[in-house]
């Protein structure tokens, strides 16, 4: 299971909030650059389609795969009155044929993302990965380098953290706190639910610019 | 201390003191008044009712403090200088009411000790302490430095001008600090800062945004490419050049969904086979009874031509659950036996079992039955309240196997599925019964005589003794019926369930299912010893079973 919340900021502050994640996680960020094929499954393996996805993480030297399914969100009365996501996820190492593999198997691709940004990884309460990417959409089949911004001008940011279904709520609390650091420069929400910008991160942002600037100095 | 107005006696100033015990001290009992005129100019009750909050404000700030000190948190330094600027003001105002009229009072101590007698007259004179009164006096000779020599209406006139001087020069600044904020973004201090709000245009545009980027990422929207226009590129990018051959390519993306029909129900070899069996020797077996079928005599039993579960999966347990995972060489002879059988089946269910047959020789991972897990236990889920609502017997099987056909279909292939299936299956209601046909005779007789007494034993008797030439399909009609309703037809989801035993390994469904059954009580005697079979396999099939209902 993990726990996921999303939000959007402008391109523009995407480097004062790198800064404030700087701060506030203690480790350096780590750049992503991850190529997500988002296969379904064809009708003979059912009626109701399953949904995979295949991630290859293109910023290593060497390209490594993970298949990862997303599974249903927690339901229910508790469940809507948390702010964070809860979900089965099921995520896994593969080799590299994984992609020959589930095409023979009848899955078919349904759409491809890439996703370049970067990650902070750390423990604070819970194991907690903090991702800011720009998602980018391919003009052509596979073609990662054609790769345009979905939206040129706001960028992602999914805040995940594993949790187990004992202690999940201690990881909802943490991942919780997490966020208020991050009021001034984005809302983050469950992902379903959209939260906007924040009117004065750019206040935020700048303030955040300046007070680097002058370390820098 | 009591002070003392006009001529008359007064009600004491300071908060403490009562009204009351001063007229008490008094000799006379009448309680005195302030003079009228000072009534009018002062009310001193409300001062010292203003005094008290004042005091009491005060004092809760103290013990606000202590539990700060005590509890060495930090505490919130903007509530604090508010209440302190709240307390300041009170005071202020009860401090200008009673200067107004302070001409009035005299101080009068009331406590006259030896221990404050010395510095009574001290804290009483209006004369200022020496300290203050030598600063005083620096001060004073600084100020007029240069000037003491002049005529007075002359240094009157120079301090005035440098008090204008003075007076620009702290407008000049102050002028000079609000640019400063301006420029640096920082906002006034006082008062409440104006929270910048977005344009509506802008807002809207940004709230677009944000929709189209969540929809792509979370469900891919907005980046799907039609099929038509789904071409390899001529150069692939490095990490899938090795992976994808041209060939491989083509195949993906055609639809394939031609060869099999829209809602597979999984159809497969075995079941034809068994039914086969069944077809040829029809008094005994058929079942119209539901009973639940423990798919441990039917894996041993049943695919009387599957013998050995396939090898290569070390993995999966080689127990009696393991019904679908039987090799494709067994069923491949199975199918070649059965091909006059199959020419019984209506064409859309051939195609099935055609693609069943081809999908079960790639059988699939342990990953894939894992990604179907959630799936199925929400559907699991969503089958087991239909359960729960469904008052009727009947009704049972109608509700359930719908949602079984599709876990079904999905599992066909993984061998940790079968866990699942086991699970989906005890939740079916009646179709399972069709299983009867691969128990042994004995209890298949038995079944069929306790079906006897049941309403729907005419119709049973009836079909059974046309079996032997009839259909796939209207078999699937009596299976329904067996549940007593005649018209519902669920074509294939019964076959299927012949395929999968009940995994009975949870008893408390099967004692549901046997309550629920009027009549042939009998019949399920034998079964509970066959389910035993099956426990070791599901060991964790409660765990799931929560899992769903959650």
């Amino acid at each position: 299971m993990e726990c996921v919340v999303q939000g959007i900021i402008e391109s523009q502050h995407v480097e004062a909030l790198q800064i404030l994640l700087q701060g506030l996680c203690g480790v350096p960020k780590e750049r992503v650059r991850v190529h997500e094929l988002c296969l379904k499954s064809g009708p003979n393996l059912g009626v109701v389609p399953s949904e995979v996805r295949l991630l290859c993480d293109l910023a290593q030297p060497t390209p490594s795969w993970t298949v990862r399914h997303v599974g249903g969100a927690m339901r229910g009365a508790g469940a809507e009155q948390i702010s964070v996501l809860v979900r089965t996820i099921v995520e896994s190492k593969v080799g590299h044929n994984v992609l020959r593999f589930f095409y023979s198997l009848g899955y078919k691709l349904d759409h491809e993302l890439l996703k370049e940004g970067f990650v902070f990884r750390f423990q604070r309460g819970a194991q907690i990965t903090v991702t800011v990417t720009s998602a980018n959409k391919m003009p052509k089949l596979y073609a990662t380098d054609e790769a345009v911004p979905v939206t040129p001008g706001i960028q992602l940011v999914e805040i995940t953290a594993p949790a187990a279904a004992e202690n999940y709520s201690e990881v909802v609390a943490a991942v919780s706190s997490f966020c208020e650091y991050l009021a001034p420069l984005l809302h983050l929400s469950k992902p379903g639910v959209s939260m906007g910008i924040v009117p004065t991160a750019a206040a935020a942002a700048a303030s955040l610019m300046s007070n680097s600037g002058a370390k820098t100095l | 201390m009591e002070s003392t107005g006009g001529a008359v006696p007064n009600q004491g100033q300071q908060p403490q003191p009562p009204a009351a015990g001063d007229a008490a001290v008094q000799p006379p009992p009448k309680a005195e008044r302030l003079n009228a005129v000072l009534q009018q100019q002062l009310n001193l009750e409300s001062v010292k009712t203003r005094a008290i909050g004042l005091y009491k404000a005060i004092s809760r700030i103290l013990e606000d403090f202590d539990a700060y000190a005590r509890s060495n948190t930090t505490p919130k330094w903007q509530d604090i200088l508010g209440q302190f600027s709240m307390v300041n003001m009170e005071l202020f105002n009860i401090v200008e009411d009673i200067k107004k009229v302070s001409k009035a009072f005299v101080v009068c101590p009331k406590n006259v000790n030896a221990e404050n007698a010395a510095i009574l007259p001290v804290m009483l004179s209006s004369k200022l302490l020496p300290e203050i009164e030598a600063e005083d006096n620096a001060k004073r000779e600084q100020l007029l430095y240069g000037l003491t020599n002049l005529p007075v209406h002359m240094q009157i006139e120079k301090l005035k001008g440098r008090i204008d001087m003075i007076e620009t020069a702290c407008e000049a600044a102050e002028k000079v600090i609000a640019d400063a904020r301006k420029a640096y973004g920082l906002g006034s201090r006082q008062g409440p800062t104006l929270v910048p709000t977005l344009d509506k245009v802008q807002a809207a545009k940004i709230q677009e945004q944000e929709n189209l980027l969540r929809a792509a990422v979370n469900f891919g929207e907005g980046l799907r490419i039609h099929t038509d226009q789904r071409h390899l590129p001529s150069s692939l990018p490095s990490h899938l050049v090795d992976v994808l051959t041209f060939g491989d390519g083509t195949q993906n993306f055609g639809d394939n969904s031609g060869v099999y029909t829209k809602n597979t129900p999984s159809f497969s070899s075995n079941t034809v086979s068994t039914q086969g069996a069944v077809m040829q020797t029809p008094g005994t077996q058929l079942m119209g009874r539901p009973a639940p079928s423990p798919s441990g005599v039917t894996g041993t039993a049943s695919f009387d031509n599957a013998s050995t579960p396939p090898l290569p999966y070390a993995n999966s347990p080689r127990s009696s659950t393991n019904m679908m995972n039987t090799p494709s060489p067994q069923q491949q002879t199975q199918q070649q036996q059965q091909r006059q059988k199959m020419m019984q089946i209506p064409q859309q269910h051939q195609q099935q079992l055609h693609a069943q047959q081809q999908l079960r020789q790639s059988p699939s991972p342990g990953v894939l039955g894992q990604s179907t897990m959630s799936q199925l236990n929400d559907i699991q889920g969503q089958t087991q309240q239909k359960f729960q609502q469904v008052p009727g017997q009947h009704q049972m099987q109608y509700s359930q196997p719908l949602s079984q056909q599709q876990f079904q279909n999905r599992q066909l292939q993984s061998p940790h599925m079968q866990h699942n299936i086991a699970q989906n299956q005890i939740n079916q209601g009646n179709q399972l019964r069709s299983h009867l046909s691969q128990f042994s005779g004995a209890m298949n007789s038995a079944l069929f005589n306790a079906a006897q007494s049941s309403p729907n034993s005419q119709m049973l008797t009836n079909m059974s003794a046309t079996m032997q030439s009839q259909s796939l399909l209207p078999r699937m009609q009596f299976y329904n019926m067996a549940g007593g309703h005649p018209q519902r037809n669920h074509p294939s989801q019964i076959i299927n369930d012949q395929m999968f035993g009940m995994n009975a390994s949870n008893p408390a469904n099967m004692v549901a299912m046997q309550q629920q059954q009027h009549g042939p009580q009998g019949g399920f005697g034998t079964i509970p010893t066959s389910n035993q079979n099956l426990q070791p396999g599901m060991v964790n099939f409660p765990q799931q079973r929560q899992q769903n209902q959650q």
